[in-house]
C-alpha cells in the first residue's frame, strides 16, 4: 500500500463542521481532524519493531508498554483477549515484533498501537515458519501414525545420513560398534547446518533410497546431527528434508540435537530418537544377549526331539502289545487252512459216494444180466430206475448240504475277514464245488443212460425169446397196443401179430369171452 | 531361498515352526528327526555369523552419474567432537 504524504487540506471536513471555519476549532474538532487524517492514511494493520519498556500489566489482564527505538516511542495497548495468547513473557527490553492498528485515543489526546499479537524478535520469523510447516504437514498426513514403518529387529545394514566431523557419527559408530558389531555401516556424508545443508541432506535421502539394491539393501537409516541452536537444527525443520523423510522406502530414525528439541524432522520420521546415541539404540540389538537367545535353541529343539522319541517309544510299546499286530497274518492263515480241509473233506466224501454208488450199480447189473429176464423183468426195471431216482436225490441232498456247508464257511469268512487271501481261497471252493456239481451230474447222466440202454437191452430179449418158443402178440395195429383182453379189441378191427420171425395182419370176428367157470 | 540371505528374523520364525511341529507330534518320526537337524544347521549358522562379527564402515560418495560409490573407513579416523 503506498502511503501519501500527509496533506491536511486533503482531508474531507466532518459534515457537522462548516467547510470554511469562521473561528478557532474546538479541541474535539481538532482531535477528530486527526483521528480522520490517521485512519485514513495509516493501514489497519501494522507490524512495528522495538524495545519493549515501561511494561504494565493492568489487574484487568490488558498490558501496557512502550515501544521505543533510538529516536522515538510509541504507546502500545494489549487488550486481555490477545495478550492471552502470548506465548511467550514480554520484559522490558526485549526486541519484539508488535502487530496492530494504530487509533487515536481522544480522551487522552493520544495515538496508540492497539496491539493484536507480539513476537520476539528474530526467532519469531523462524518459529512462525515452523508453525506454519508443522500445520500443512499435518494436514497433509505426513505425521500420521498409519505411514509409520517398523524397524526391522536385526538389521544387516545402516545407512547414517550426517556430517562426517560431527560427535553425532563418532557416537552413532561408537554405540553401534558395542552393542551390534556385526553390521555394515553406509555413512552418507552432509553438512547439516547453514545454506543448503537441508537439500542435501534430502538428497541424500533420496539418492540412498535410489541406490538402495545397489548398495545390497539397506535395512533403516538414522538421519541427523548433535545438538545446537534452534538456527543450528533448522535444516532438519525444512520442508524438502521432511518430504524426503516421508517418501523413504528405507524406515527412519531422525535424532536431532537434545532431548528438548523437537524438529519437523522428527515428527515425520518412522521413529524419533532423542539423541544420536539413542538413535543407535533404537536400531541395533545387543549381540550378547542375543547370542545368548540363540544359545537356549539347541537345548529347546533337543528337549523338544526327547519329548517326540519318548512319545513314540510308548506308542511302539502300546502297540507291541496288540497281539494281532505280531503276525497280522495269523487269522488269515488259520482260515485259509480251514478252507482247504472243508474242500479236501468235499472232495474226498463225494468221490467215494460216486464211486459207491457205482460200485452198487455195476452190482445191480450183473444181477440183472443174471437172472432169467421174464419174471423179474419190471420188477428189476422199476427197482433200478428207484435205485437212480434215490441216488439222483441223495446226490442233491448231498450237494445241497455241501453247498449250504460252503456257503456257511463262506458267509463266516467274508464276516471275518476281507482279505485278499481269505478271497482266493473262497474262489477256490467255489470252483471245487461247482467242479465237483459238474462232475456229480455228469456221472448221473452216463448212469441213467446206461441204466436205460441196459433196460432195453433187458426188455428186446426177454419177449423175442418167448416168441422163439412158439409164442406171439397181438397188437391193435393202428396203436400198437399189445391185446391182453377180448375186451380190448372190437369185431372188424385191424390186428398185427408177432411172431418170432416176422408179423401178419388179421380181422378180427366172432369175439367170445372165455367162461373161466362154465 | 539361499543360506546366505536367510535374516534373523526368518531363521527365529522357522525354529519357531520346527520347535513346534516336533513339540505337538504333528509330524512323523522321520520328519522330526530332519527337521531337528535342519533346526540345529539353522542355530548354528545364525551363531556362526554373529560370532563373525566385525563392524564394517563405509563412506559414500555421490558420482555424477547418480550413482554411489563406497570407500572404506574405519572408526579411528573419526575425529571425536565436533
Amino acid at each position: 500500500m503506498r502511503r501519501k504524504p500527509f496533506d491536511p487540506n486533503l482531508i474531507p471536513l466532518p459534515v457537522d463542521v462548516p467547510p470554511k471555519p469562521t473561528g478557532p476549532l474546538t479541541v474535539s474538532q481538532l482531535t477528530g481532524l486527526i483521528k480522520q487524517a490517521i485512519e485514513t492514511s495509516i493501514p489497519p494493520t501494522v507490524h512495528v519493531v522495538g524495545e519493549v519498556s515501561n511494561l504494565k500489566r493492568h489487574s484487568s489482564g490488558h498490558l501496557y508498554f512502550t515501544l521505543k527505538d533510538a529516536s522515538a516511542e510509541l504507546s502500545c495497548v494489549m487488550w486481555r483477549s490477545a495478550a492471552a495468547s502470548l506465548k511467550f513473557q514480554p520484559g522490558d527490553g526485549m526486541e519484539v515484533v508488535a502487530t496492530g492498528g494504530i487509533e487515536v485515543f481522544e480522551r487522552a489526546g493520544r495515538y496508540q498501537l492497539y496491539v493484536r499479537r507480539l513476537e520476539p524478535c528474530g526467532v519469531g520469523a523462524l518459529d512462525l515458519a515452523f508453525r506454519q510447516l508443522c500445520e500443512k504437514l499435518q494436514r497433509e498426513g505426513l505425521f500420521d501414525p498409519k505411514h509409520k514403518k517398523l524397524l526391522p529387529p536385526f538389521p544387516s545394514r545402516i545407512a547414517l545420513v550426517t556430517s562426517p566431523t560431527g560427535a553425532a557419527v563418532a557416537d552413532m559408530l561408537r554405540t553401534i560398534q558395542r552393542r551390534y558389531p556385526c553390521v555394515d555401516v553406509l555413512l552418507y556424508p552432509v553438512r547439516v547446518q547453514g545454506d543448503g545443508a537441508a537439500g542435501e541432506i534430502a538428497a541424500a535421502i533420496k539418492a540412498l533410497n535410489a541406490n538402495n539394491a545397489a548398495l545390497g539393501g539397506i535395512d533403516v537409516m538414522i538421519v541427523g546431527r548433535g545438538g545446537g541452536s534452534l538456527e543450528d537444527l533448522w535444516a532438519f525443520n525444512e520442508e524438502v528434508v521432511a518430504r524426503a523423510i516421508f517418501t523413504s522406502r528405507i524406515p527412519m530414525v531422525s535424532a536431532v540435537g537434545h532431548e528438548v528439541d523437537v524438529t519437523i524432522a522428527d515428527l515425520v520420521a518412522d521413529v524419533r530418537a532423542a539423541t544420536p546415541t539413542a538413535a543407535a539404540e533404537l536400531v541395533v540389538p545387543v549381540l550378547s544377549d542375543l547370542l545368548l537367545e540363540w544359545g537356549e535353541w539347541p537345548r529347546r529343539l533337543t528337549r523338544a526331539m526327547h519329548h517326540r522319541v519318548e512319545f513314540a517309544d510308548a506308542r511302539l510299546a502300546s502297540l507291541l502289545h496288540r497281539a494281532p499286530i505280531r503276525d497280522p497274518f495269523i487269522p488269515v492263515r488259520a482260515r485259509g487252512q480251514l478252507v482247504d480241509e472243508l474242500g479236501n473233506r468235499v472232495e474226498r466224501s463225494t468221490s467215494q459216494r460216486l464211486r459207491f454208488n457205482h460200485r452198487r450199480l455195476t452190482a445191480l447189473e450183473s444181477v440183472v444180466q443174471r437172472i432169467a429176464p421174464h419174471r423179474h423183468l419190471m420188477h428189476r426195471m422199476v427197482q433200478l430206475r428207484d435205485d437212480a431216482l434215490r441216488l439222483e436225490r441223495a446226490m442233491a441232498r448231498r450237494l445241497t448240504l455241501v453247498r449250504r456247508g460252503l456257503n456257511e464257511t463262506r458267509r463266516r469268512l467274508d464276516r471275518i475277514s476281507p482279505d485278499k487271501a481269505l478271497s482266493r481261497r473262497r474262489d477256490r471252493v467255489t470252483v471245487l464245488a461247482e467242479t465237483m456239481n459238474a462232475a456229480a451230474a455228469h456221472r448221473l447222466i452216463l448212469d441213467r443212460e446206461r441204466l436205460g440202454h441196459h433196460a432195453d437191452c433187458l426188455l428186446a430179449m426177454s419177449y423175442k425169446s418167448v416168441l422163439g418158443r412158439g409164442f406171439s402178440i397181438t397188437r391193435l395195429k393202428r396203436r400198437r397196443v399189445v391185446v391182453r383182453s377180448v375186451r380190448d379189441v372190437h369185431e372188424g378191427e385191424r390186428l398185427a401179430t408177432e411172431v418170432a420171425d416176422g408179423e401178419m395182419e388179421s380181422t378180427v370176428h366172432d369175439v367170445r369171452q372165455m367162461e373161466l367157470f362154465e | 531361498m539361499t543360506r546366505q540371505k536367510l535374516s534373523f528374523e526368518d531363521a527365529l520364525k522357522q525354529l519357531e515352526k520346527i520347535a513346534e511341529q516336533i513339540e505337538q507330534g504333528k509330524i512323523g518320526l522321520e520328519e522330526s528327526i530332519t527337521q531337528y537337524e535342519q533346526g540345529m544347521t539353522l542355530v548354528k549358522h545364525c551363531q556362526d555369523i554373529l560370532a563373525r562379527a566385525e563392524l564394517r564402515i563405509q563412506q559414500l560418495q555421490q558420482k555424477e552419474d547418480g550413482t554411489l560409490e563406497a570407500r572404506p573407513m574405519s572408526l579411528k579416523e573419526e575425529e571425536p567432537g565436533g
